[in-house]
This record gives C-alpha cells, structure tokens and sequence, in this order.
C-alpha cells in the first residue's frame, strides 16, 4: 500500500491522567479539505498541533509523504497555520506581513516583492499592503494571515478555527473565499471548527470529533445520511432521538415499540455507540422527515414558530418527550397548539442506535 | 460660544487638590533649577566660559568622557544581561515567576551602600574573586578590578540590572505567544524569531529600561565614589567636589546642567521614537 499524502496513525496524546487524544489516524491524500469538527475538548485543536508541532505526541506517528515529521521542530516543517487569534505581527504593516516567512528563507528581494503581490491578489488585499494589522478589521486580518501562511507554498494549511471571532455574515463571506483560495491553490486543508454548519459548507470530507476519538469520517452527505454513530446523528444537522420500549433486530433492520404502544418496523439499524450518553435503544429522525400522518405516533402539539421558509412545530410524546418538526407552512396551518396529532416518516429515513 | 467656554472649564476641573503639589515642584525643582541654570551663565561672570571651561580642560572633558562611557557600558552590559533574564520570567509558571521577581525586587531594596561595600569585598585585590581564581591557576596576579571604572561598570550593572528587567519584562509578557508560534510556523528559527519579531515588540520596554538605566548612571554618585577613584572620576563626583572643596558655583551648575540637557534630550528621542513611558 502507497502511503497517503498525509498520514497521521495511532495518534495519542496524554496530560496526566486526562486523554486529550486516543488512538486518531487519518489518511488524507493530497489537495483534500479535511474537517475536524467536534465540540470543545474532544481533541480536535490537540490533533492540529500536534501537526503544527506545538505539542508532542504521547504516541503515534505523523507521516507527510511517507516520511515521519515528529522529529522536525516547527520552523522547519514548512507547514502552513492560519491560527484563531489574530496573529499578524503587529510592528509589521500587511506587506512585510506576507513576505515575513519568505524572508526568514532568505529569499531575494525580487523573489519576495513577486510573491507578496501574488499572495495579496490571491486574498484581493493589493490595496491595503501598507496599512498596520491594527488598522484592519478581523476578516482582513484573517485573509492577511491566509496571505502569510500560503507565501511559501506549503504543503498542508492547518486553519484552528480562523473565522470564529468574526460575526456570521463575514463569516459566510470568507468561508466563501477560502473555498476559491483551495481550488485555486490547490493545497492540502486541515481544518477545525465545532460549527457543523461551516464544516458541511467548506469540506470535502468531514472527520468528526468526540472524546480524543473519530466516531466517523465521511463527507458531509454520508454523515448526515447515514451517521454511524449517535454522537455524530446528534452533531451533524438536527435530530430528534426518541426513546422505545422494545427492540427486535433481524440483519440490519430493526422493528420498535415506542413506549407508548406504537410499533415501527424496517427501521436502519446502527450497533456500534461509543459515543453518546443514553445506553437504552433510541430512534433518530430528523425534523424534517416528519409528516402529519392519518395513523402515525399520536402526540400533541405544544407550540408552532413560524420562521419564513419554513415552520417549526413542537410536540410531546405521551410518554412525555418533546420532539420538533421543520415543514412548509401550508402543511401545518391546521395546529395550533393544545392540539392531537399523528406524526409518521419514512422508516428508511430515520436510524435505530442500539 | 457658551459650549467654547466650558470645554476648557471641564478640562481644569480637579485642578484645586493638585495645586499644594504644585506649588512644591515649583519652590523646590523649577526655582532651583532655573537658578543652576543662571548661576552656570552668570557666576562669577556673565558668559558662556564656565561651558567653554568644562569641554575644553583635558581633566573634566575626561570625566564628561568617562562617564558617558560607563553610562554606555552599563545600559549596554544590562540590556543584555537582562534579556534573557526578562524572557525567562515571562515564560515560567507564574508562582516561580514571583520568586524570582521577589529576588529581584529585593536585591533592588537592599541598602545601596551595603550592597556597594560588598562588591569592594568582592573586588579588591585580596578579594574572594580574586583569590579564587588565583587558586584555580587561572592568574598568577591579582586583577585590578577596583578603584577604576571596571569596578564602576560592574557596581553600577549590578545596582540598574532591576531597572531593566521589570519594564522589559512587562513589554514581553504583553506579546501574545501565539505571534511567536505563528513566527515558528512561518520558519522562524529561535534567533529569527527574536530578532524580527520578540525585539521589535519588546523594543518599548528596552527603551524605557534602557534610558532609565542611561540617565541614572550618568548622575551616580554612591558606586562611582566608593568602587572608583579620584583618577577616574565621574561627573557627579566632579560636580560634588566643585561645588563642596572648591566652591566652584558657577562650573558645578554647568556641569550640572549639562547633565540635565543631555537627559531631557535622550527622554525627547524617546518619546519621539516609543511614545514615551509606559
């Protein structure tokens, strides 16, 4: 087997007795975007230093091109790292910025003065090469440190939540612009981010974080649709989880009863849950796959938001657990709260997590 | 114009309580220094001769010569001695930080002419260094590290070293870490780093450390008169004798005033260049 672009294999990383990172590996082949995405704390920052080598891994190994970096110190890995604070040099105005890396390399004059000018198109900053970091707003500062990081053309680009102090529509704006810069340039992207919303929108596949583990790596249209873990149904997109009362599996199928006497058969059935709190049996469905059904699960509803585009219904179960419904408003127009309902969906579209 | 008026107005409120303050500056500093200044010109003529005197009598232009020199080598010795010193504090764990800060802070506040004889004891010719290293066979006779200006310069390092460590120390630790990491990132080796990115940010607190360090050491008295000797003499020990055996007003307060020039100058081109104190 030809070793990937990028490997990272058996990736362990200890403080005391706390796990930051258990057992990640990773094979990331050339010119992907690769997301990690996961709440705060299940590792997926302690995994970018760990490349970026600011952090020494317990254990495990780091390949690129086939070759351990580990031993390397940072300022010879030749490793891209646009970091969540912004981290322009602030005594250098956005020119020397971009060509600081290039400098450090020894670079001449005319080399630089060619690169810089290119990396500040790339990020269409040409127009403020002379202002001060301090004279710039966030997503400038944030396109400056793009600019630096990709001047000398290194092979990954690590991005540690780079757009996470900025509000959402400039956020939207430059997740835009990061998407071109990567077809444009080509470059291999680790990126970190808990905003689900911003993985499913720049990555290529999605490697979801939880406890120092992956519980799935897959593009976005695999997690969503078919997520193997209940951790991962409940990150990516929005779910409701209901509770059951009996379970019998045949192959990969899996007939319930909910608590409240309803059954359903066919449903997709998922075995592993490393992730998760609940052990007990639950079903996934997502809001959107939910009907107003002539015979379905009886429940009522509680409150109905109107939200433009769509709607929001909330029910509750008889047994007593609040689920959501995303739907046009022509469908909904008859509930109104305190009413009784029958919600069904399609078996296939929801999961059973043992 | 009612709103013109009370712009000033507002800007002066809070004046009252400052004003016994004040008038102390102006009695004991202004009135005084206004007088040096006119006693330099005036006594025991009208003229600038006291000036003329000072720069061209080969004995005081060799003093104004030596002590810049040793002001020099003291700001210079303490830069670098305090770099790594300050670098240190500023990337330990706090609670050792304070240690070593409370070490620092306390050499600072031990008697200066306690800790001024004991460098004597240190230096003189049968001193513990010198014997030291004698017995070590490193120099057959004892070095002459005393009553000249290598006593002075080390006295005087050891005594300023605080004063630039604490405002460089406050300079670093105001550096986010993450622009050093980001700098290695870039390929910024260790010295790279230092030089292009940790001594520009930190270059406000080397000012203001380094020209404190400058201007007391052009005006010291206690190390020079004890560690050095009355061949080598300082200015401040120049202007003491002047004014104290000779009773020489008029050369004393120009020598005094040139000191003073030559500070508020170096204090301008600090401003100019760092924005002043902080």
């Amino acid at each position: 087997m030809t070793p990937a672009f990028l490997s990272i294999r058996g990736l362990r990383q200890t403080y005391g007795s706390f796990v930051a990172v258990d057992d990640v590996s990773l094979e990331i082949p050339e010119g992907e975007f690769l997301t990690f995405l996961g709440p705060s704390g299940s590792g997926k920052s302690t995994t970018l230093y760990a490349l970026a080598g600011f952090n020494e891994p317990t254990s495990g190994d780091i390949l690129l091109k086939g070759a351990s970096i580990l031993a390397t110190p940072s300022h010879r890995r030749n490793i891209g790292m646009v970091f969540q604070r912004y981290t322009l040099f602030p005594h250098l105005n956005v020119r020397e910025n971009v060509a600081f890396p290039l400098r450090v390399r020894g670079q001449a004059e005319p080399e630089i003065a060619a690169r810089v000018s290119q990396m500040l198109a790339l990020v269409q900053l040409e127009a403020f090469a002379d202002r001060m970091p301090g004279n710039l707003s966030g997503g400038q500062q944030q396109r400056v440190a793009l600019a630096r990081a990709l001047a000398y053309d290194p092979p990954v680009l690590l991005m540690d939540e780079p757009l996470s102090a900025l509000d959402k529509k400039l956020r939207e704006e430059i997740q835009i612009e990061i998407r071109r810069i990567h077809r444009e340039t080509g470059v291999t992207i680790l990126y970190v981010t808990h905003d689900q919303e911003e993985a499913l929108r720049l990555s290529d596949r999605i490697a979801v974080f939880n406890r120092g583990r992956i519980e799935q790596v897959g593009s976005g249209r695999d997690l969503y649709h078919n997520p193997a873990t209940r951790f991962v149904a409940g990150f990516i997109g929005d779910s409701n989880f209901l509770d059951t009362a009996e379970v019998a599996v045949s192959g990969d199928r899996g007939r319930v009863v909910f608590p409240d006497g309803t059954a359903m058969a066919d449903l997709p059935v998922h075995r592993s849950a490393p992730g998760g709190g609940a052990t007990a049996a639950q079903v996934m469905v997502r809001p959107q796959s939910l009907r107003l059904a002539a015979t379905g699960l009886p429940v009522r509803v509680l409150d109905v938001t109107f939200l433009g585009d769509t709607s929001t219904v909330q029910f509750r179960t008889d047994w007593g657990q609040e689920i959501w419904m995303r739907a046009g408003a022509e469908e909904i127009a008859g509930l109104s709260p305190g009413a009784s309902a029958q919600l069904g969906w399609a078996p296939g579209e929801s999961h059973l997590f043992l | 114009m009612a709103a013109n008026a009370s712009v000033p107005r507002r800007q002066w409120r809070g004046f009252g309580p400052a004003v016994p303050a004040l008038v102390l500056l102006a009695l004991f500093f202004v009135i005084p220094v206004v007088s040096l200044l006119l006693r330099s010109i005036l006594e025991p003529e009208p003229g600038l001769q006291n000036y003329a005197e000072l720069f061209a009598t080969s004995t005081y232009a060799r003093v104004l010569y030596n002590t810049f020199l040793v002001a020099f080598v003291v700001t210079a010795v303490s830069l670098l001695l305090g770099y790594p010193v300050a670098w240190l504090l500023a990337i330990m764990p706090q609670r050792y930080a304070n240690l070593v800060l409370a070490i620092i802070l306390v050499s600072m506040w031990t008697n200066l002419l306690a800790r001024t004889y004991a460098w004597m004891v240190l230096l003189q010719r049968t001193g513990v260094i010198n014997t030291t290293l004698m017995k070590l066979g490193l120099i057959s006779e004892p070095l002459a590290l005393v009553k000249n200006l290598t006593g002075v310069t080390i006295g005087m390092t050891y005594i300023m070293l605080p004063f630039i460590i604490l405002p460089l120390y406050a300079s670093i630790r105001a550096i986010d870490p993450t622009t050093l990491q980001a700098a290695a990132l870039c390929g910024a080796g260790r010295w790279q780093a230092f030089r292009r990115v940790l001594l520009p940010l930190s270059a406000p607190g080397a000012a203001a450390g380094g020209l404190m360090v400058f201007v007391m050491s052009l005006g010291y008295f206690v190390t020079p008169a004890l560690l050095g000797s009355a061949s080598q003499m300082m200015l401040a020990e120049m202007i003491a004798q002047l004014v104290q055996s000779l009773l020489n007003w008029g050369l004393g307060s120009a020598a005094a005033f040139i000191l003073l020039t030559v500070t508020l100058a170096l204090y301008a081109v600090q401003i100019r260049f760092f924005g002043g104190m902080r």
